[in-house]
């Protein structure tokens, strides 16, 4: 549905993106993860036609943006962080104005959007009266008008409460689940995109340095958070067990491995044993051990 | 169709911020000023003295249409031009500013095509602020003489000189320079509008332009530049001036229209070019 090949930009001398390649299938959602100017930006704003890339190409539906901008995005919508709307006007003057460039604005369609989104108390009020999460809802109605069939969703979760951020998730995996609608999610909360995304890309100086299913990051050797007295002979065990040392305190056993076994070891050797914990892998711990080699406790 | 729907949203914006409106507001207390001025006794001996030397009779000429042509003679230029480049120097560079571009970048509308529309909205404006101050200056007018007299003309810069003693003359040739007036100005919008396209703060473009016209203006009144004047913008932009000649002059007229409506297509080229090559990043 959504499919981006060898995409490279530079700012000036500044590499943004070097040959970036994904692909989202329909009904599947995306994440889209990095540091601050990893490229996560620049890839958006690529695949909507605001930056115009150095090499690469984007196809939505088969048609490509750089060919034919108004042809592939006609079934796409956008939320960005901190959305800019016209604050001097309504929440419903916005729409309007917003879908006068969508192929036109059809009231009806646009006071079903608003209700589903939980604004149609407040759609006649000036937008600059409306509180963050308040405006996070009128741009999920601005980006539900034109019917997509795939969402970009730029930090849409960025400073938004917990309540909010649950209603959006819940918001967002419903409309995957009713239309079968695309979803690039790019973020920082790595707990939401765990929690959103079927697949991820983690970017690193505009480069790919993973491309997963979130699934699969279960899937992976077993780790456990260990705490043995003394270490120095216990790591020789676990080496032997074919395991290997993480972090301090963390360690990874083979696949199919049985801890008892290790335990058992440890015991006889006369290493005591006060803590072995199973750990469940997280994005996070991926993330981290991708960027900096270490998970957070480290 | 779509096109009127987005120009629609374009003026709405346009009129929704108080920023517009300073430009009406202080036109009609100019207006109101100048009229109280104009029925000073100091003013009319003026006036008088100016007409009769022209063997013109006073009470004729002293009208509400005289007052309107010299309300725009004089203020259009000056006051008008800040408004113009304010307005047109804002309506993209703002938006950027601000990140409301972003939101339309997500649409289905190409770049061209929000220019155009961004451009006829500030030509619409500049067109339609003209008229209101035609009509507001020459309403009050109105009420400060009376609706009755002639218009009585004169331009020594651009060499214009003409008395209409009839009132249906004398509108009609009113009317037909506030058209002229309006195409104008929209050079000067145009001006504000390419830099706005540019990547500069909204603040820049208005003064960038306001600069230009302030410096074609002076380099005009330089005595050596006199073989030249018809270059300089500012010349061809007080061309609704001949509307008033009691000949008109057809291709006096179309040459300074052609030449501003030529500058106008290439400023918005001009634009649109350094805009297209732009990157918009969320």
């Amino acid at each position: 549905m959504l499919e981006a090949s060898g995409l490279t930009k530079s700012f000036g001398a500044k590499p943004a993106l070097d040959h970036f390649s994904f692909k989202v299938e329909r009904g599947e959602i995306y994440g889209l993860l990095g540091h601050n100017g990893a490229g996560k930006s620049t890839t958006l704003g690529i695949i909507l036609g605001m930056v115009m890339p150095d090499g690469g190409d984007v196809t939505i539906g088969g048609v490509s943006v750089l060919k034919d901008r108004s042809q592939a995005l006609c079934k796409v919508g956008a939320i960005f962080e901190a959305p800019a709307f016209y604050d001097y006007l309504s929440g419903w003057e916005n729409l309007r104005i917003l879908m006068g460039y969508s192929g036109g604005f059809d009231p009806s369609a646009a006071r079903e959007t608003v209700e589903r989104v939980g604004l149609t108390k407040r759609i006649q009020s000036k937008v600059r009266t409306y509180s963050h999460g308040m405006r996070q809802r009128l741009a999920l109605a601005q980006s539900l008008l034109p019917e997509p069939e795939v969402l970009l969703l730029d930090e849409p979760t960025d400073g938004l409460d917990p309540e909010g951020i649950k209603w959006f998730r819940d918001f967002i995996l419903q409309l995957r689940r009713e239309r079968g609608m695309t979803v690039l999610f790019n973020s920082h909360l790595l707990g939401e995109v765990e929690l959103m995304c079927d697949r991820v890309a983690i970017l690193r100086d505009g480069k790919r340095v993973f491309e997963g299913a979130i699934g699969g990051l279960h899937d992976d050797a077993p780790l456990f958070d260990v705490e043995f007295d003394p270490w120095d002979g216990a790591l020789a065990l676990v080496h032997a067990a074919g395991g290997e040392l993480i972090t301090p305190g963390r360690i990874r056993l083979p696949e199919g491995a049985d801890p008892a076994v290790l335990v058992e070891s440890l015991v006889r050797s006369g290493i005591r044993v006060r803590a072995l914990a199973p750990v469940r892998r997280s994005l996070e711990d991926l993330y981290m051990e991708i960027h900096h080699g270490a998970t957070p406790s480290d | 169709m779509l096109f009127l729907q987005q120009l629609r949203g374009e003026l709405r914006k346009l009129f929704a911020r108080p920023r517009t409106w300073m430009g009406y507001g202080a036109f009609f207390l100019m207006e109101a000023l100048i009229l109280f001025v104009y029925k000073r006794e100091g003013s009319q001996r003026h006036m008088r003295g100016l007409m009769e030397r022209n063997g013109l009779e006073f009470g004729t000429y002293y009208s509400s249409l005289t007052i309107t042509f010299t309300i725009m003679l004089v203020s259009m230029f000056l006051l008008g031009s800040i408004y113009f480049a304010l307005v047109a120097g804002d309506i993209v560079a703002k938006e950027n500013e601000d990140g409301n571009l972003r939101m339309v970048f997500a649409r289905p509308v190409s770049r061209l095509r929000l220019l155009l529309v961004k451009y006829a909205a500030v030509a619409l404006y500049t067109f339609s602020f003209v008229i209101f101050v035609g009509i507001s200056g020459y309403l009050m007018a109105v009420l400060a003489v009376g609706r009755e007299g002639g218009l009585f003309v004169l331009e020594p810069r651009m060499k214009v000189f003409a008395a209409y003693p009839d009132w249906w003359e004398g509108a009609w040739r009113l009317a037909l320079s506030a058209v002229g007036i309006g195409v104008s100005m929209i050079t000067l919008s145009s001006l504000a509008f390419m830099f706005s396209c540019f990547r500069i703060k909204p603040a820049a473009a208005t003064i960038i332009t306001l600069t230009i016209l302030f410096v074609d203006m002076i380099l005009q009144g330089f005595p050596f530049f006199k073989p030249y004047e018809s270059c300089f913008i500012t010349w061809r932009m007080s061309a609704w001036v001949f509307f008033m000649e009691t000949h008109l002059s057809w291709p006096k007229l179309v040459e300074s229209y052609a030449f501003l409506i030529g500058l106008d297509v290439s400023l918005f080229t001009l634009g649109w070019a350094v805009f297209q090559t732009r990157d918009f990043k969320t």
